[in-house]
């Protein structure tokens, strides 16, 4: 920790800070530094904590310590051993990974209608689109519910994929980012002869990259991640998500904290990879755009 | 999101390591996805999952659940051919919607447990099986075989749906040694028969005079079922009853209930026999501490208190209004899912699993719960299970809950009730009011047109 | 989800495609191409089921019948105005918006500004407070309910190691939905976090140094300088805190399955209760299409707050 501490104390702006109270926020930033490292700590216990949890065995749980006896992958094992917890990652990669690509594809397809072509009614058909973002999917369980009771799609992987799709805010920020392309980019492609699929597909597209993988990324995790609907869609064990099957399924033997951990722990796992790899593209996604779940 | 530009090139190592973390992620996937073909199958294609795998479905944890997986390993066991697929979720409401919604949903299990009075609704709702009497005599389960009541509560519009493994009534907890200074034992050591209003009352303050606190506990605070049980085993012994038609109509006794409000209030708040401000917990807490001579609750309950090693015995909950004895109860029961995929072998595998259930009801009876199947109800093993087998003749006058859409166990009926008779025992309502009360709450739920 | 683009995008007006030569009616043609596959899953799974929602507010329709079922009118309306527990579940939604949005908002403003102050080891910051944020509901709620466990939870070890009296956290009415809005603090302050610590870049460093230069201590600088210049972000995290916490479901189905005693059960889980348990799915119409417009509502009024302070920043 004094490490970290060491390091955070160089203040921000020192170069330009060569008064007499040069000192005064020197001290302050040092202050600073130590009340948000003694905040992130707090904020790293939990996590760290149902890690210790996860490694003891069972038995070692009716102490509150973070001493670990007897350290153990066991719980890691008795859950891939018994129970589903390998279809439940299938379903949630399945779903996920079909989802993001769909909104993907589709939502650019819509924004380039919108941004590129010109045609009759388009601020219309913008509104139209842009009217999705003042729908909360969750008030439309019960009549989507319904819906897909009747296409006899319950219990299939595609009733979770399919209203996951048209995500209109994705298709607003494509749209935000193909109207600050230059035109002139496809107007020279037309010149040559290029049909619009292509300046979508080789002109427009390949510019579009971080927007791509931002609103997959965000796609994926919103589709990992949502719980109410798969809940409700998702009821057989052997076709729940992650999230559903740990909130729903419980052990026969009572409740076992070192498993219920080790649960939680594999059902963040693909996600917290998936962070770590698109770190600063997640959080600058946020930033520019003020993407929630 | 477009504050990087799309021109921005990549170093190389970023690539590499990124690479390497999606293709392990992506490897994983594959294997989950590869190592489970049938799942992903019905989750793309809805095909059916496994043909022929018995998929049960249970809510029990604690003691019970503890018992159900040894007799599921006895069911494995015996039949090693048959795959099963057993799934503990969660208990209460989240389970029963979850049963409904995976029948809507075509993928439901084969055999699932419900209680006696959840399942009416169910059938109601076109959701389960109807199940041929023949079909089961193949299986050696005929209606003779069932405790006779148990059976007959269970059949909707005469028909057969639900096969029932237990009944779980409403019991009397007693501290052996609080009695026994009591004077309430006899040379057995058995609680001497308690018997009318004045008989109920003098054993409560004769335990109290002993604990030097309470007589008896009952979960009266946020506890949607006890008050209830109470209640109801009460007022049916005065001969009322609350619903009917359904629960289209309520036929609420004001005398009868105003009576046995009466009694209650004389116990929790005059005489103060009973804490009248404590929760599900705490009255169990109160009891295995010795503070307390007597509790009422489920019989299920039997494994706190043998766990907490303190000397208790069980019995019937005592006839304190003098009707023919009555006493609040309800039923697991088995019961078969409408199936899509049903045929004639899964029929047979699921029904020869329900009996393979029923043939271990020792270890079921163990929990407490009254055995539905009489081959063992009535053998000399069960007689020697004590206490479980003290009470057993609460089967035979076991009252349910009456039908309707909103009644059941956990079900918005009994919160309804609880909190009335609740706040009776508690002192912040008169019994008259608690009646008018039920009443005004019952008859919204009584005039909404049933949604089954 | 929710979304708006305020931040980091230059407001310049993009006027309509310069006309070029060619014919519109291929364009059009062209366009319904690209637009049908995104307006046909749209309409089937959007529009469609909130038009439905809406026509099924009207009838008794039941989740085990098919079709609508008789005619109800107003009455699935008048029942849901009269229910308490609709009521209540609605004002379970609302407390728990009003406990969760103001610390949510302080606590990410000051953890920003600290980390703002702080040039090394911002990645370690950003891991500490956004990992929770990417955590599923579920993996949250498990952790937390973990802490939480009467006599063996860490947070309870840790408040008795403080010579208190550890409150059941979950099982108390009183301390319930408290102990959820703190599990929900832990788990999304990273985005707030995220949004006001890019707020901060873009505000010119010049300012600061001007004002240090006149004397203005750090203190200040956050007075005088940050905090307003922060205002159009403020006014977003909090839109978007508000939205998110009135959609709030997760959280109470898993940690406490809205109880003890339905003290803490939102609206949302009302509606799953009275449509998915009592298979009553017109009234659980009605009830959504009354949630709906409470949204539309809290909508409105952000869309009002921004359109003001635009026009001030155009002033």
């Amino acid at each position: 920790m004094t490490t970290i501490a060491a390091t955070l104390e160089r203040e921000a702006h020192a170069s330009a800070l060569e008064h007499s109270a040069d000192r005064h926020v020197r001290i302050f930033n040092r202050v600073c530094a130590g009340v948000l490292v003694a905040f992130a700590i707090i904020w790293l216990v939990p996590l760290a904590w149902a890690l210790d949890t996860a490694l003891k065995p069972n038995a070692e749980t009716t102490t509150t310590t973070w001493w670990i006896h007897n350290p153990t992958l066991a719980s890691f094992r008795a859950l891939f051993q018994q129970g589903d917890i390998l279809n439940w990652y299938a379903a949630s990669f399945i779903t996920s990974t079909i989802t993001a690509a769909c909104t993907v594809l589709v939502a650019s397809m819509a924004a380039f209608a919108l941004s590129r072509l010109r045609f009759r009614r388009r601020q219309l058909v913008f509104w139209f689109v842009l009217a999705g973002i003042m729908i909360p999917p969750q008030v439309l369980m019960v009549p989507q519910f319904r819906e897909f009771n009747g296409l006899h799609l319950l219990n299939t992987y595609w009733a979770v994929i399919l209203p996951q799709i048209p995500t209109a805010i994705a298709v607003f920020i494509f749209k935000q980012f193909f109207d600050g392309l230059p035109r002139d980019l496809d107007e020279a492609a037309r010149v040559d002869g290029a049909g619009f699929l292509r300046v979508y597909w080789q002109v427009i597209m390949p510019l579009a990259r971080p927007v791509v993988s931002a609103v997959a990324i965000f796609s994926f995790v919103w589709t990992w991640n949502n719980l109410l609907w798969p809940l409700l869609t998702l009821t057989n064990p052997q076709l729940m998500t992650i999230p559903v099957g740990l909130a729903t399924v419980q052990g026969a033997y009572g409740i076992r904290y070192a498993d219920t951990m080790a649960g939680a722990i594999l059902g963040a796992l693909p996600l917290v990879l998936l962070f770590l790899v698109f770190q600063r593209r997640i959080v600058e996604g946020i930033a520019g755009t003020g993407l929630k779940g | 999101m477009n504050r990087s530009a799309p021109s921005r090139s990549r170093s190389q190592p970023v690539l590499t390591r990124r690479s390497v973390l999606l293709g392990a992620l992506g490897g994983a996937g594959a294997v989950a996805i590869g190592g489970c073909s049938s799942p992903v199958a019905a989750g793309l294609t809805n095909t059916p999952l496994d043909p022929g795998t018995v998929d049960y479905w249970n809510l029990f944890g604690g003691g019970d659940g503890v018992r159900m997986q040894q007799m599921l390993a006895g069911y494995r066991k015996a039949h090693p051919e048959t795959r099963l697929q057993a799934v503990t979720l969660a208990w209460g409401n989240p389970y029963y919607t979850k049963l409904s919604l995976s029948t809507l949903g075509d993928k439901p299990p084969s055999v699932a447990v419900s209680h006696l009075t959840r399942m009416k609704t169910f059938a109601d709702a076109g959701l389960l099986q109807e199940l041929n009497l023949d079909d089961l005599a193949r299986h050696g389960m005929t209606p003779d075989k069932f405790n006779k009541r148990a059976w007959q509560a269970g059949l909707v519009g005469g028909k057969v749906y639900a096969i029932p493994l237990d009944t779980h009534p409403i019991v009397l907890f007693y501290n052996t040694k609080v009695c026994k200074q009591a004077g309430l034992l006899d040379s057995a050591g058995n609680l001497k028969p308690i018997a009318g209003q004045q008989g109920f009352l003098d054993a409560l303050e004769r335990a109290k005079k002993v604990t030097g606190q309470y007589g008896a506990t009952l979960g009266i605070n946020g506890d949607s079922g006890s008050p209830w049980r109470f209640f109801q085993t009460m007022y049916a012994q005065a001969g009322g009853s609350v619903l009917a038609n359904n629960g289209t109509k309520i036929v609420l006794d004001d005398a009868k209930a105003k009576r046995v409000l009466d009694y209650f209030r004389t116990l929790a708040v005059e005489r103060k026999l009973m804490p009248s401000s404590i929760d599900y917990q705490g009255a169990i807490a109160l009891f295995a501490n010795g503070q307390s001579g007597f509790h009422l609750n489920g019989e299920w309950e039997i494994s706190t208190f043998q766990t907490a090693k303190m000397p208790f015995s069980m019995t019937l909950v005592p006839n304190v209004f003098g009707g023919p004895y009555a006493v609040q109860a309800d039923s697991h029961t088995l019961v078969l899912p409408k199936h899509p995929a049903q045929d004639r072998r899964l029929l047979d595998n699921s029904l020869g699993f329900v009996k393979s259930m029923l043939d271990q009801s020792l270890t079921w009876a163990q929990g407490g719960h009254i055995p539905a199947w009489q081959p063992f109800a009535t053998s000399e093993a069960y007689r020697k299970l004590t206490p479980q087998s003290n009470y057993a003749a609460a089967a035979n006058s076991a009252v349910y809950d009456p039908p309707g859409w909103y009644s059941g166990s956990g079900s918005t009926f009994g919160i309804i009730m609880s909190s009335s008779i609740g706040a009776v025992l508690a002192g912040q309502l008169t019994p008259a009011a608690a009646i008018a009360q039920m009443r005004s709450k019952l008859s919204v739920l009584a005039e909404t047109p049933s949604p089954v | 989800m929710t979304a708006t683009t305020t931040v980091g995008r230059p407001r310049a007006d993009r006027g309509p495609v310069r006309p070029r030569r060619g014919t519109d009616s291929s364009q059009a043609l062209h366009a319904a191409g690209f637009l049908s596959p995104f307006v046909i899953l749209y309409v089937l799974f959007i529009i469609g089921p909130a038009l439905y929602m809406v026509l099924m507010s009207f009838f008794h329709t039941s989740l085990v019948k098919p079709g609508l079922g008789s005619f109800a009118g107003l009455t699935n309306y008048a029942e849901a105005f009269g229910s308490a527990d609709f009521w209540s579940s609605l004002w379970h939604t609302i407390w728990f918006t009003v406990l969760t949005t103001p610390p949510l908002i302080l606590l990410s403003l000051l953890f920003a500004l600290l980390a703002d102050r702080v040039v090394r080891g911002r990645w370690f910051f950003r891991l500490a407070f956004f990992a929770p944020y990417i955590l599923p509901s579920a993996v949250m709620a498990l952790i937390w309910v973990w802490l939480y466990t009467p006599a063996l939870g860490l947070l309870t070890s840790a408040v008795t190691s403080l010579g208190l009296t550890a409150p059941d956290w979950l099982g108390n009415p009183n301390w319930a939905m408290i102990s959820l809005a703190l599990a929900t603090l832990w788990w999304t302050l990273g985005f707030n976090f995220v949004l006001y610590s890019a707020g901060l870049q873009d505000i010119p460093r010049e300012l600061y140094e001007a004002a240090s230069i006149d004397g203005a201590g750090p203190w200040q600088q956050i007075r005088r300088i940050t905090i307003p210049m922060l205002a159009r972000t403020t006014t977003l995290v909090a839109v978007l805190q508000v939205i998110a916490s009135l959609k709030v479901f997760d959280q109470m189905y898993i940690m406490t399955s809205g109880g003890p005693n339905y003290s803490t059960r939102p609206v949302l889980e009302y509606i799953y209760d009275v449509g998915f348990t009592d298979f009553r799915t017109g009234y659980a119409a009605a009830a959504s299409t009354l949630f709906f417009l409470v949204v539309l509502a809290v909508s409105a009024v952000w869309l009002v707050l921004t359109r003001n302070q635009e026009k001030e920043g155009v002033a």
